[in-house]
């Protein structure tokens, strides 16, 4: 139960990602008090041949915090993964690192050392309890200039209320992808165990989750995004409305009973989606925008032109 | 002409300030809208109010008289319940536009989104552009305009009204399909478009009710009445319920549906005792003024809260399922007693408000005799979600019970087997509650309490949900409450018992560390006893329906559905409802609360308490497995004598 909220630059246009977004997420935060999250894309330059990872745990506080570091770098060192930076920012870790092996492996193992919030070369998650400027105040959201981005507020219903049970998700194992979601997945179980006894991991118990591997492992395949979103809509019951992100794209897929909102504003330099329009409208006030409502069972990606 | 700045001020405060330029007969701008919910809300003023920009949700929501232009887009819930005036949009409307008006005129000069005119009963909704999913969803009556497509399942179960749809007829709905359309008919319609300023120049299409699904093939037979007390007997396996259940079903060929609520045994508070051995005290004629039972709901977000003599109310029970003398009796009794009636379904008459000292109105998804008058006449509002009887579900009144006088209160047809809608259109997730939330208490000044009543499903979910909705305080109703109508499995083994449902309800408040929301139970309350019992085990009070009625001369046959009431209470036939003496049985329904009230003062006295919120669960004592596994309380079966024979309570 929530609200989501998403941004895309158009062309090779960089903005102020992370002031957009808590702008929507506060338009809407009346959709959910309990947590909000952000996934934030910056360009990468790409040209280095072993790729630079950025790898952000859960780490909690005090002394718990410093083993849970202890034990991320014991597994980074395991994997051979070189730490370029590392720091400590409001419950969480933050590393960059160069590692070129089997991501997937990597990502399950150190789900072990310590929650993991997101892995890519260009995302970063950043999720906590609180509003869009409390989140803001711990972990400097605002000052985060990127390419585009999805961001959520909360209200935990059937699960719990932590830092981690937030969106957006990653979607663990794979780079890069992430979703925020609005509504709730009735065939989870049967969805779940499936990519489950296909080798997936599955770090909590929540059906956005889901939705981000089940989309993941599809990219992998060489499905591009549009044509995954149009069997999510086919294989996935229940309620939703959803953004996913990748490294250049994002998109919304809606379900065919259109019980869950979303407006959307495009033109010339950013496509920007959201719950309400009033989110939309935050970031043009007083103006009137010429939004649309995407229609049930519909899906639709933009992507940057880079 | 005034200007509102919504850049410079609240959305509650630019209401305030719409009321006081009603009031002067003054028009008004409003900009710097952008998109804000509830703008508008609560106007009953004939203004004309022009938002310069988009509106949010429930724009003109809860009003009667104004006439609202937009100059952009609106969100959800667009004139939501209007009754006189219009609302004009330049843009587009989001989903369930013109949800529940009863007689506005509401024009979208864009397109329409999902679910249009849902449980709409009079007057009009058009749009120029394209409507989508289900447009005319339940509606009950009035005129839907499409000048474009139709969208799929538009007429989707439609019980009276009109739907005319201009471009494509993308797909009919369930028991809806194409008639005729007169040419007459079809020059009222144009001439609406034209009033509006819609260019229009092709042919329309009519979409009405189809009529095969208004009413249940075959009735309920007459049947020989098993009393309660015996459909519900322990040792039985084929007993003579049973039996009924299996002859009626053999008539009808469906699920049977029934008055009253689970014949089974069940866990309750029967199960719980006071570990205290209260068959000693001496009877105490002065106890009542001795211990202090009054409280108040309600105050949580400054409204004005409920007052109450004691921590009990009247449960909701509809004008519809009860007969109106018997909708009087309770609410002379609350009166009588100084406690609080509630509506039930179907709206608030004249005659209840009349005689409750205090009321309480629900509004539920059907939005039947619902609006803001009567929210405004009301001390509280409530949601309903569901109810113990039958979780999820909705209200069912079988057709003999749908007059010509509650059909119009209700705003549709008579005649046929209403089946209530068993969702809110504009609440499908915890997110959406919250914006009707705040719609009903921007339409009340944020004067009236605002609770929610729901059925025992899943409490621990709900109850959270109910919190952090902001909800002044929720009534939860367990497997034991009854009803008026319901099916027959429904209502054996559909939710949990009262006993776990405060159970849950009080864990999950302590999980999410919740404090100031008060918890209402119901479901099988039947004495003081019962009542000290709740709120021992955590519950602020209790409401009470079945033995408030039984107190006014019901007998328990679990007939009410058929209509025919013997004693004159759940039926709307005159002749039957002569039987029933108002005054007579206003003061046995407060005779028996006031001995509710002696057997709860009783109860804190004896435990030597000053007030009923002294007692508390180290009161308490489990007498079966069961029950303690419920409650978590000490098990000990030797506190059954003081239970079963408290000399001076019984």
């Amino acid at each position: 139960m929530c609200g989501i909220a998403g941004i895309l630059y158009k062309g090779q246009a960089q903005g102020e990602l992370g002031r957009d977004l808590i702008t929507m997420l506060d338009g809407c935060q009346h959709r959910g008090p309990d947590s909000t999250g952000f996934a934030l894309y910056h360009d990468t330059d790409g040209d280095d041949a072993r790729r630079e990872l950025r790898l952000r745990f859960f780490v909690g506080d005090g002394e718990q915090a410093e083993e849970a570091v202890e034990r991320i770098r014991a597994k980074l060192d395991e994997f051979e993964a070189e730490v370029l930076d590392e720091e400590a920012e409001g419950r969480t870790q933050r590393f960059t690192v160069r590692f070129d092996g089997d991501l997937q492996a990597f990502a399950y193992a150190m789900e072990h050392a310590a929650k993991v919030a997101s892995i890519g070369e260009s995302l970063d998650i950043v999720k906590d309890l609180g509003g869009a400027h409390d989140v803001d105040d711990d972990y400097r959201v605002s000052a985060f200039t990127g390419t585009h981005g999805i961001g959520h507020v909360r209200l935990a219903t059937e699960s719990a209320v932590s830092p981690e049970a937030g969106h957006p998700f990653w979607a663990t194992g794979f780079a890069d992808v992430a979703i925020v979601h609005n509504g709730q997945i009735t065939n989870y179980s049967k969805m779940r165990r499936r990519l489950e006894k296909r080798g997936f991991e599955f770090n909590t118990d929540n059906d956005s989750e889901l939705i981000a591997v089940y989309l993941a492992d599809k990219l992998a395949q060489g499905i591009p995004l549009q044509q995954a979103l149009a069997d999510s809509i086919q294989d996935l019951d229940g309620t939703f409305s959803f953004l996913v992100s990748t490294k250049d794209e994002i998109g919304y897929a809606k379900d065919n009973l259109a019980a869950k909102p979303m407006v959307m504003y495009e033109d010339d330099g950013l496509v920007a989606i959201a719950s309400e329009e009033v989110s939309l409208n935050r970031l043009f006030p007083g103006r009137s925008l010429a939004t649309s409502e995407p229609a049930p069972g519909t899906y639709r990606t933009w992507r940057r032109s880079i | 002409m005034a200007t509102i700045d919504l850049a410079a001020v609240s959305v509650t405060e630019a209401n305030r300030l719409l009321l006081q330029h009603g009031e002067a007969g003054e028009d008004v701008d409003l900009v710097n809208p952008d998109a804000r919910h509830h703008l508008a809300v609560g106007l009953t003023h004939p203004i004309t109010v022009r938002v310069r920009g988009s509106a949010g949700y429930f724009c003109a929501g809860l009003t009667d008289g104004p006439r609202v232009e937009v100059d952009a887009n609106v969100g959800w819930g667009l004139a939501d319940n209007m009754l006189r005036g219009s609302v004009v949009v330049r843009g587009n409307a989001g989903a369930i536009a013109g949800v529940a008006i009863r007689g506005a005129e509401v024009v979208v000069h864009g397109n329409l989104g999902s679910r249009a005119g849902q449980v709409m009963k009079e007057g009009w909704l058009c749009c120029a552009g394209n409507a989508n999913f289900m447009a005319g969803y339940m509606m009950y009556g009035g005129r839907l305009v499409i000048c474009g497509d139709s969208g799929e399942k538009v007429g989707q179960d439609m019980t009276g009204g009109t739907i005319y749809v201009g471009g494509r007829v993308q797909s009919l709905g369930t028991d809806a399909e194409l008639a005729v359309l007169p040419a007459e008919e079809e020059q009222e319609v144009l001439a609406f478009l034209d009033r509006y300023g819609i260019a229009f120049a092709g042919r329309l299409q009519k979409i009405v009710n189809a009529g095969r699904n208004l009413r249940y093939p075959r009735s309920e037979p007459r049947v020989r009445v098993v009393p309660f007390f015996v459909g519900s007997e322990r040792t039985d396996y084929w007993n003579a319920k049973v039996q009924e259940d299996i002859a009626v079903k053999a008539q009808i060929g469906r699920y049977r549906i029934r008055g009253y609520g689970a014949a089974r045994p069940l866990p309750h508070l029967n199960d719980i005792a006071f570990r205290r051995d209260l068959t000693t005290v001496e009877p105490d004629p002065d106890v009542v003024a001795k211990v202090e039972l009054a409280t108040q709901v309600g105050g949580r977000f400054g409204a004005t809260p409920i007052d109450l003599s004691m921590p009990v109310m009247i449960a909701p029970m509809s004008y519809g399922a009860l007969s109106k003398s018997t909708k009087v009796a309770l609410a002379k009794a609350s009166a009588l007693s100084d406690i609080c009636d509630n509506s039930g379904e179907g709206g608030l008459i004249p005659e209840v408000r009349d005689a409750a000292r205090r009321v309480v109105v629900q509004m539920l998804g059907g939005r039947l005799g619902w609006n803001v008058h009567v929210m405004r006449q009301a001390d509280g509002i409530e949601i309903y979600v569901s109810q113990g009887a039958k979780p999820g579900l909705g209200g069912q009144l079988m057709a003999k019970k749908v007059t010509e006088d509650i059909a119009r209160l209700r705003g549709i047809p008579a005649g046929i087997d209403l089946r209530s809608p068993s969702r809110h259109p504009d609440v499908l997730g915890a997110d959406d509650l919250v914006i009707k939330v705040e719609e009903l208490r921007e339409a009340t000044n944020w004067t009236k309490p605002v609770s929610v009543k729901l059925g025992a499903g899943r409490v621990r979910d709900d109850i959270k949900i109910a919190y952090k909705d902001g909800f002044d305080y929720a009534c939860i109703d367990g497997l034991q409450g009854s009803t008026g109508a319901a099916g027959n499995e429904v209502l054996e083994y559909v939710g949990i018992p009262t006993l776990a449902a405060i159970m849950e309800a009080l864990d999950a408040l302590e999980e999410i560390e919740a404090t100031g929301m008060p918890i209402m139970l119901m479901g099988g309350v039947k004495d003081g006893i019962d009542v000290a019992k709740a709120i021992a085990l955590g519950a602020h009070g209790v409401a009470l329906g079945t033995s408030a009625i039984i107190a006014g001369g019901c007998i328990a046959c679990l007939q009410c559905h058929v209509g025919q009431c013997v004693v004159g209470i759940a039926t709307q036939d005159p002749e039957h409802e002569k039987r029933y003496q108002v005054d007579t049985e206003s003061w046995n329904i407060h005779r028996y609360l006031e001995a509710v009230r002696w057997q709860l003062a009783t109860v804190v006295h004896a435990h030597g308490h000053a007030s009923v919120y002294d007692l508390s669960r180290a009161d308490l004592v489990a007498l079966t497995p069961e029950a303690a596994e419920i409650t978590r309380l000490e098990y000990a079966p030797e506190h059954a004598e003081n239970a079963l024979r408290p000399a001076v309570l019984s």
